[in-house]
């Protein structure tokens, strides 16, 4: 079993914890619960024929404030940048963010989540939006925490990428 | 930077029960290695020798008839301090694969006391316990928690709960389908959802680096059924050591009623240089 550390960036609010517990445990927690820290979660996936154990750091995230602690992100293997599709400035955060992240620990397999595609009166990207970013060089993916859609695909996404970038897939 | 850490802690029976199955403890791990003189950065043999040491905090709330709840909270804690003596000293915090190595062995550590319960007194319906732990290796914070009983963190005037209660109650307002007024009317509500020693068992675990001048509370729920969060909050600001304020609340809960065992941890850091 080799291990890979999964980050989960992002500002207040986008629904970290929620894509977590969505993924880990297949549930959705309507309370919106501040993290405080890091809390950390574990989920064994398959990557081609390796058993991959990944460890789910839910970093907090803190309002209008686009710095990582990076004694955090240090050693991750692999960071789900999370933006709020119904609040369009978390987008503009995510790329500060990641930045930052990038600046700290180096570009180590990544992809953007736009969260809460659920609500879909309130989203607020127009495709032109969308498509603007995914020209940006990083994978961007739709989730949403309380349905499920695309949660499961944005993890094993990563975890592949995690494992080829070390050389480790088939 | 010189950190001084000021930790104090305090059980009481409370005025209701006839017996206290509330266990605290707190304890420094020093390292048999000690530089006294070097040119060398302090981070040169920090590394060569591992951290300069740690400390564990523990409070956990036994549950169960006559001494057997106070047995499971008691054996909980003297497993993890063995754990924790046998492998802090060793234990340099600067890598990812460790953290995780270190919360697995701690976890381990929960489950096997989990199955020695369970083993002695039958599934899940003999003594169990919650576990609220913060082990400290400067600055990093590990957290692993069961049950009801809690940790806080204040930093910069703000007072933040690490740990979310695991019970019935907790778990209906999450999937929002129970207000916090239903949960706290609701005698389900109170039921845990995860014990060691109890019928199910999910350790959360994290970690929060800790800045000087942060201060933490470590809790069994005898304390938060008659001491409000604002409260909490208010006594951790004051300017005063740790066990003036371990005294004040635990003689505030015991002022509102004393239903419950009431256990409490302060921890205060500090710049010391």
């Amino acid at each position: 079993m080799i291990q890979k550390k999964i980050c989960m960036v992002g500002v207040f609010g986008t629904g970290k914890t929620c894509l977590v517990q969505q993924f880990v445990h297949s549930i959705f927690a309507a309370r919106y619960l501040t993290t405080v820290g890091v809390k950390i979660d574990r989920k064994d996936v398959k990557s081609g024929d390796l058993d991959v154990r990944l460890m789910l750091w839910d970093l907090e995230g803190r309002d209008g404030i686009r710095d990582v602690n990076s004694s955090y992100v240090r050693g991750a293997h692999g960071i789900i940048y999370v933006a709020d599709g119904t609040r369009k400035e978390t987008v503009d955060q995510v790329f500060d963010i990641r930045n930052n992240v990038i600046s700290s620990i180096g570009d180590v397999p990544s992809v953007i989540a736009l969260n809460k595609i659920d609500l879909t009166g309130d989203w607020k990207l127009t495709p032109d939006d969308e498509t603007a970013l995914a020209s940006k060089g990083v994978n961007v993916l739709r989730t949403s925490a309380r349905t499920g859609e695309g949660v499961e695909h944005t993890f094993q996404w990563l975890a592949d990428e995690a494992v080829k970038a070390e050389g480790q897939g088939t | 930077m010189t950190i001084a850490i000021d930790a104090f802690g305090l059980t009481d029976t409370g005025k209701v029960r006839k017996s206290n199955q509330d266990n605290f403890l707190i304890v420094e791990v020093r390292k048999s290695v000690e530089v006294h003189h070097s040119s060398l950065a302090n981070d040169l043999y920090a590394e060569r020798f591992g951290v300069s040491g740690g400390h564990l905090f523990v409070v956990a709330d036994g549950v169960g008839g006559g001494p057997q709840g106070d047995r499971a909270s008691g054996d909980t804690i003297k497993a993890l301090l063995d754990y924790v003596g046998e492998t802090v000293g060793c234990f340099n915090a600067a890598s990812a694969s460790k953290d995780h190595a270190l919360f697995e062995r701690l976890e381990e550590t929960v489950r096997a006391v989990h199955v020695k319960l369970i083993e002695t007194h039958g599934g899940g319906q003999g003594p169990a316990t919650t576990l609220t732990m913060v082990l400290l290796i400067w600055p990093r914070a590990y957290v692993v928690h069961v049950g009801d009983s809690r940790a806080y963190v204040r930093r910069a005037g703000k007072m933040q709960q690490l740990t979310r209660d695991q019970t019935f109650g907790e778990y209906m307002i999450s999937l929002g389908a129970w207000t916090e007024e239903q949960a706290a009317r609701s005698t389900p509500g109170a039921t845990l959802t995860s014990a060691i020693g109890g019928s199910q068992l999910e350790p959360v675990v994290g970690l929060i680096d800790i800045e000087a001048g942060d201060s933490i509370l470590l809790c069994t729920d005898g304390l938060t059924k008659h001491v409000s969060d604002e409260r909490l909050a208010d006594v951790l600001a004051e300017p005063t050591d740790s066990e003036r304020m371990v005294r004040t609340l635990v003689g505030e809960a015991l002022a509102a009623g004393g239903t419950d065992n009431v256990s409490v941890i302060v921890v205060r850091s500090s710049d010391s240089a």
